[in-house]
């Protein structure tokens, strides 16, 4: 029974095919049709001209303006800060490139656009290089990069990562001062000039500040968050010492950049801070004061 | 006038369940002479003006937060119930930086074992909070504290630990493609090992960044800064460390990290916890449930008090804060003003126990209507869907044991599918049959 079944199935299935293949074969009237009209590639558009173009150089992306950036002054935010200023400290040749984190593959700023290698750009593909790739890219590209190991380093770290950053959020979007005198023109005023956009991103920040200061606490307490700060400064300050730089090196690295990321902002007068606690707590630390100088003078021409 | 330190109540054989409070305790009880203080197993976070335990209680005033409560008894006591005082101004910064690299590395590790984890939530802390907050409460408590710890630890990507969640496809930041990306955990994947498993190497790696470091600075030294003083950083670090090694839990891998990397660590926490926290402590003597102990006799037992729950009206208050302080917009609005209270109150902070202004109404409207609603909801979702959702978690774990029932399903599965071939091949004979009987 089961044997004259298969039978039956393999003799259908061969007939059903022959059928279906009737089918689905092209009527000759179609067929001649097509084939008198054939098949044409067009050449892949050009990219857009406004695009940006491969260079010689790296490209870092970071917040900042047109100006500033074609001077290679001294980003505005942080976290850009501090890769910018590393990537001047490993002398790795760079051109900066004023964005927002729309442009940033991972969403944030900064990120590093390779150079071009060979002539023909168009047919590279550089994949963008996100900051923490960035040292790891230094060191291939012959940067000098040499970071001290230290049961500490992770210590101090961690407060500037933490402790300074979340008075530096506070300070910076939470104070209603700061916010509308600096925040609001740095990273408001030049992205639209519609009011409703500006109130829209405005309130953006503002909320994504308290959000992420809400998720180490129930409630936002200033007292707490600028006492922190106030310490944190302290210990890096007790940490530096009478030493040109962190962890005793004889040249600054990147935790030098991190410290420089805060304090160059934090005592940066241009910027037009109101509320001024957190500044003036570190403006009591002479010898972070004097490191920041020390960095800008060296890698920023004391701009 | 004798302090109240206010906490989350005991668990893990610990004085409470939360490192902050654990921290505050091992503080007073080397700072302030005995018989200064009491504690308080209230674990009622409206209580304190930051709306955090441990809070502390000084007649009418509250100071919430372990750092606030170290200044505030600094400065009550004349700088003389300090335990940082004699440190050296190098110890001092490093007492600063590591009790920030503390709370900073140790607290997703906490979140990740404690609530994250599915396994580890579903079977003992979610429970855990019955035995120490009055009825009501445990409903809404442990999970909020879940969705705060999922929040803290949303950008270390170890989601997959909690299985209960349905979207299952968290935000992408990847820039990676999603044809590139490994597949997240699959059904398959789960049969065959726990996500813990899955994670183990980077979860390995998260809990051997945290521990290197401590494990350096303690060295061959008694505490962690001083070969001598017990600071500030031993009280956080034990606090954080000891809920680390100490619980027994489902999934054991943050305390198997721990006694894997630094048994040196291990020796550490074991030894300062029984000294400081006594010996193992139990909700009952806790709570002094037990009429027994009344008059605590053991001179190392800690000064515990029994939490003055207010009655059926004060656990009702307290349920009807949390909802309307869970609120999206009223909610905020009241904890801020509530800190701001405080703030302009100074640099001693207090809490306003007369409030006179019309907010306190308003809110409290929005919270009775907020209760009646959430009530039904909360109830029927936390209480039924999760209990639920636990069973499917620990199903699925059982199927290993359960090989012989999953082989027999296999079977007929494969008997079907055969039925269903023959059938197939049967109808294709119809269809060509038809398609003569067509032509």
């Amino acid at each position: 029974m089961a044997k004259e079944e298969e039978d039956l199935g393999f003799w259908g299935d061969a007939r059903q095919t022959r059928v279906v293949k009737d089918l689905f074969s092209i009527p000759p009237p179609v067929k001649k049709l097509f084939d008198r009209v054939p098949v044409v590639t067009y050449p892949p558009n050009p990219l857009p001209q406004r695009g940006p173009k491969t260079s010689r150089v790296p490209s870092l992306y970071v917040f900042s303006n047109d100006v500033d950036a074609a001077a290679g002054r001294p980003s505005f935010n942080p976290s850009c800060l501090k890769w910018q200023t590393f990537l001047n400290i490993a002398g790795i040749d760079h051109r900066l490139i004023s964005s927002n984190n729309h442009a940033s593959p991972t969403g944030s700023l900064p990120f590093l656009l390779p150079a071009a290698q060979s002539s023909n750009v168009s047919q590279e593909f550089l994949p963008p290089i996100p900051s923490n790739k960035l040292v790891k890219y230094a060191s291939e590209h012959g940067g000098r990069v040499k970071e001290p190991s230290n049961v500490r380093y992770e210590a101090y770290q961690s407060l500037l990562d933490h402790r300074i950053r979340n008075a530096w959020l506070y300070t910076l979007y939470l104070e209603p001062l700061n916010f509308s005198a600096v925040a609001y023109e740095l990273y408001v005023s030049p992205t639209s000039s519609s009011a409703l956009v500006r109130a829209s991103i405005s309130h953006t920040l503002r909320a994504a500040a308290e959000a992420e200061l809400l998720k180490q606490s129930a409630v936002i307490d200033a007292d707490d968050l600028y006492s922190e700060a106030d310490k944190a400064f302290e210990a890096l300050s007790t940490l530096l010492g009478d030493d040109l730089w962190f962890f005793g090196g004889d040249k600054p690295a990147l935790f030098d950049a991190s410290v420089f990321a805060y304090t160059q902002l934090l005592l940066d007068d241009g910027l037009g801070w109101k509320e001024k606690k957190l500044c003036m707590a570190l403006r009591r630390r002479e010898n972070l004061v004097l490191h920041r100088e020390r960095l800008l003078v060296r890698y920023f021409g004391g701009s | 006038m004798v302090f109240e330190l206010h906490v989350w109540g005991p668990a893990f054989s610990l004085p409470s369940i939360d490192p902050h409070c654990l921290a505050a305790i091992a503080y007073l009880q080397q700072a302030v002479p005995r018989g200064e203080w009491q504690l308080v197993a209230s674990s009622n976070p409206t209580l304190s003006p930051t709306n955090e335990l441990p809070a502390l209680r000084d007649g009418e005033r509250w100071i919430g937060g372990f750092r606030n409560i170290i200044h505030y008894i600094a400065q009550v006591s004349q700088g003389q119930w300090v335990l940082d005082a004699g440190l050296s101004e190098q110890e001092a910064a490093d007492c600063i930086a590591f009790s920030s690299f503390v709370e900073s590395q140790g607290q997703p590790l906490l979140d990740l074992s404690l609530y994250v984890s599915s396994e580890n939530y579903a079977g003992v802390t979610r429970p855990l909070y019955n035995t120490i907050q009055p009825f009501p409460l445990p409903y809404l408590t442990p999970p909020s504290i879940r969705a705060a710890a999922k929040l803290r630890t949303e950008h270390l990507g170890l989601s997959g630990l909690d299985i209960d969640s349905e979207e299952g496809s968290p935000k992408d930041n990847s820039i990676i493609p999603a044809s590139l990306r490994t597949p997240r955990t699959t059904v398959s994947s789960l049969l065959a090992t726990t996500p813990e498993i899955n994670a183990r190497i980077r979860l390995d790696a998260l809990a051997q960044s945290f521990l290197g470091p401590l494990q350096d600075l303690l060295g061959e030294k008694r505490y962690l800064v001083s070969e001598r003083q017990f600071s500030s950083l031993d009280c956080l670090a034990l606090g954080y460390l000891s809920l680390m090694l100490l619980p027994e839990l489902p999934q054991p891998w943050l305390a198997k990290s721990v006694r894997a990397h630094s048994p040196q660590l291990c020796a550490w926490i074991q030894d300062l916890s029984s000294r400081i926290f006594g010996p193992s402590v139990t909700p009952a003597a806790a709570l002094l449930t037990s009429s027994s102990s009344s008059t605590s006799p053991d001179p190392s037992a800690l000064p515990w008090k029994i939490p003055d729950t207010g009655g059926l009206l004060g656990i009702t208050t307290t349920y009807l804060t949390t909802l309307a302080d869970s609120l999206p917009v009223l909610g905020q609005h009241r904890l801020d003003s509530k800190m701001r209270r405080q703030n302009a109150n100074t640099k001693t902070p207090t809490r306003d126990l007369s409030p006179a202004s019309s907010w306190p109404t308003v809110t409290l409207l929005g919270g009775l209507l907020a209760g009646v609603a959430s009530l039904a909801v909360l109830f029927l979702k936390r209480g039924l869907f999760e209990e639920e959702e636990t069973r499917g978690g620990q199903g699925l774990d059982a199927f290993g044991e359960a090989g012989a029932a999953l082989s027999f399903l296999a079977d007929q599965m494969d008997e079907q599918v055969r039925r269903d071939r023959a059938q197939a091949v049967g109808g294709e004979v119809d269809v060509v049959v038809g398609v003569e009987g067509g032509l």
